[in-house]
């Protein structure tokens, strides 16, 4: 009988349940290193190609909207890592989540919806982002011209500005993943939400080089706080008062989008049926 | 709502005596369905215009069931079976009525519900898909934060009773179906749940899977005191596992009591099966002239050797029938089939049967 042969598993202590997920999560991450790696070389490739537009445009003027050529490799190298914290592939997560009623598994448990997602997505992030931020940086001191930080508090603000970012990512994805109960197809709200954050987070190109109306949307939108705040932080392109303007705006974004996100889940949660059910 | 401040843990165990464990009453819900005429100008119109209708899946269904029963909860697909579960487990929230299970609104309290019961889904696994199952139980341990000596005591009995040992490195995705069965069980009863929901345990397991299945399931509610409610269309299951069974159809309640009873109401149905000597592939068209002035009498012809002869035992018995076949086929062995539930249910589902006896209908408990 191959009972007598268990060596039961003598637990060192209980983890808390959102922490469990968050290694629970880490280590699927790690089973699906593939995909993983997969997803850092097509951000690679946006790296190279936006590179290549940027050395054009800035072979004829020094500096554009007070960017200099080596602030802007900068810029690209640090957008891309960032963004990338919360990929194309945790925003899928959450959808397929909803799409495929495996969010039924987790109603039946003691866990809030929100924090499962937060830790889960927190996992991915930790194997896919830290990765790809490694990469990125060590590329961009190997390889290309990158910037070291403004000052040494502009390098730990930076840290806490990409924790807030990591969080306004999650939520706003968390958002848009819902409208799935009414959409049931995830694509379409994907490539949205892609979109968005490209544009108004500043991931193809600074915000300060939108159009002016765009520009003064995107200064005040929740998205900046995903990689425009973070990176101008890093660049000390922020001081001063309008250095800790911008991180409280990034702050209380992120107290906004975690209170609707908690509002719109029940009320979605409570409106509409359960998918495949 | 003092209940609601009770601990679950306590207020599972020290459920009043004589409470029921799970009590609905008059619990609806419906749903609100998209009116779509077909193809593209139908989707447009919809897009502009929506128009809805009104879908009742639960129709004022009462339920008691009390601690340490195992019902079989029955009907045809679309009857409004998952609907009541997920009603119960707190997922759903019900138009109207009342529901509480262990003395607790499931809706207004999904998490304290939670920890009350245990859901084994035959479709789809609650694993983690990419880590070994030995990790899924540790995170549900966490999840369901028992405590560490608690733990280990529950995990290293479902271990051996389920015989986990050589699957716990292995993760979900690479177990076989019967084997993820096994692993899913025990990721449902890890917290001791009162209560365990079955919904279609069994569906694509092989029949020594199925049998330990059932003989474990078996044990946990006659030694352990497990209340069991199954939703399954595997009529074994239901026939080995519950002694009560609750049919419901079109959403509403159409049988509710103990489970010989269904065989006794609808005891008059007989089969008798026949084999020929020879092969004679006329078989029901004679049968049929022989028997012409019988009206409750049907046959069914699988291959031409074979007979099989539907009768009501009160309108004409067996001898009867063999006496007048005999002479008119060449009969070689004769077996005669008592009703089965499962006979009976099938027929049930296909409308061929009726609970328009008000006595048994709903009357039994």
């Amino acid at each position: 009988m191959s009972a007598s042969l268990v060596s039961v598993p003598t637990r060192v202590r209980r983890r808390n349940k959102y922490l469990g997920l968050v290694d629970s999560a880490l280590q699927q991450a790690v089973a699906y290193r593939v995909l993983a790696l997969t997803g850092i070389v097509g951000n690679m490739l946006w790296i190279v190609i936006l590179f290549a537009i940027w050395r054009a445009a800035f072979a004829d003027s020094g500096t554009i909207e007070g960017f200099t050529w080596p602030q802007m490799q900068t810029y690209i190298l640090l957008a891309y890592g960032i963004n990338a914290m919360v990929g194309f592939s945790s925003a899928s997560k959450m959808m397929q989540a909803i799409r495929q009623g495996t969010i039924v598994i987790d109603m039946i448990r003691p866990l809030n919806y929100l924090g499962t997602q937060l830790a889960t997505t927190l996992g991915l992030a930790i194997v896919e982002g830290v990765i790809s931020f490694a990469l990125t940086i060590g590329i961009g001191v190997i390889f290309l011209d990158m910037q070291a930080p403004a000052s040494f508090w502009h390098s730990l603000l930076f840290l806490l500005s990409v924790g807030l970012g990591f969080l306004t990512k999650f939520l706003f994805v968390f958002c848009i993943s819902l409208l799935v109960f009414w959409t049931t197809s995830s694509v379409g709200l994907n490539w949205t939400q892609t979109a968005l954050v490209n544009v108004l987070a500043g991931v193809l190109i600074p915000i300060q080089f939108l159009p002016g109306w765009l520009a003064t949307v995107a200064e005040w939108s929740p998205l900046r706080g995903i990689v425009s705040t973070p990176v101008s932080v890093y660049l000390g392109r922020e001081d001063g008062i309008d250095l800790l303007l911008v991180l409280g705006l990034q702050a209380v974004w992120v107290i906004a989008l975690w209170c609707f996100a908690d509002w719109a889940w029940k009320r979605a949660f409570r409106a509409v049926e359960i998918q495949g059910g | 709502m003092s209940a609601s401040r009770i601990p679950a843990a306590v207020t599972s165990s020290i459920a009043p005596i004589g409470e029921p464990i799970i009590a609905a009453r008059g619990l609806t819900k419906v749903f609100r369905r998209p009116v779509k005429p077909p193809g593209l100008k139908g989707a447009l119109r919809h897009l502009v215009r929506p128009s809805w209708t009104d879908f009742t899946a639960v129709d004022a269904i009462d339920l008691t069931i009390q601690a340490g029963e195992s019902v079989a909860y029955v009907g045809p697909n679309g009857a409004g079976k998952s609907t009541t579960v997920k009603l119960l487990t707190g997922i759903l929230v019900p138009t109207s009525g009342e529901v509480r299970v262990c003395g607790i609104e499931p809706f207004r309290q999904r998490i304290a519900n939670a920890r009350n019961i245990g859901v084994v889904f035959g479709q789809r696994t609650q694993l983690w898909w990419d880590i070994p199952v030995q990790e899924s139980l540790r995170l549900l341990g966490d999840i369901y934060e028992l405590p560490a000596d608690e733990y280990a005591r529950t995990f290293a009995h479902l271990t051996e009773v389920l015989d986990l040992a050589p699957l716990l490195a292995i993760p979900a995705r690479q177990l076989s179906l019967g084997q993820r069965m096994r692993c899913d069980l025990a990721a449902s009863l890890l917290h001791s749940p009162p209560i365990l929901y079955l919904d279609e345990p069994t569906i694509g397991l092989d029949v020594a899977v199925k049998a330990r299945f059932r003989e474990f399931i078996r044990t946990m509610h006659r030694e352990n005191g497990l209340t069991v409610m199954l939703t399954s269309h595997d009529l074994g299951d239901i026939e080995e596992l519950c002694d009560r069974m609750v049919m419901i159809d079109r959403g509403t309640v159409v049988y509710d009591g103990a489970l010989d009873a269904v065989t006794t109401r609808f005891g008059w149905e007989r089969s008798l099966h026949l084999t020929f000597t020879e092969d004679e592939p006329d078989a029901t068209a004679i049968a049929g002239r022989v028997l012409a002035h019988r009206a409750d009498v049907t046959f069914t012809q699988l291959d031409p050797s074979r007979l099989d002869v539907a009768f009501d035992s009160r309108e004409v018995t067996s001898g009867e029938l063999i006496r007048d076949l005999a002479t008119h086929l060449p009969l070689a062995d004769i077996r005669i089939e008592e009703p089965s539930a499962e006979s009976i249910i099938r027929r049930l589902y296909e409308g061929q049967l009726q609970f328009d006896d008000p006595q048994v209908s709903g009357g039994a408990r």
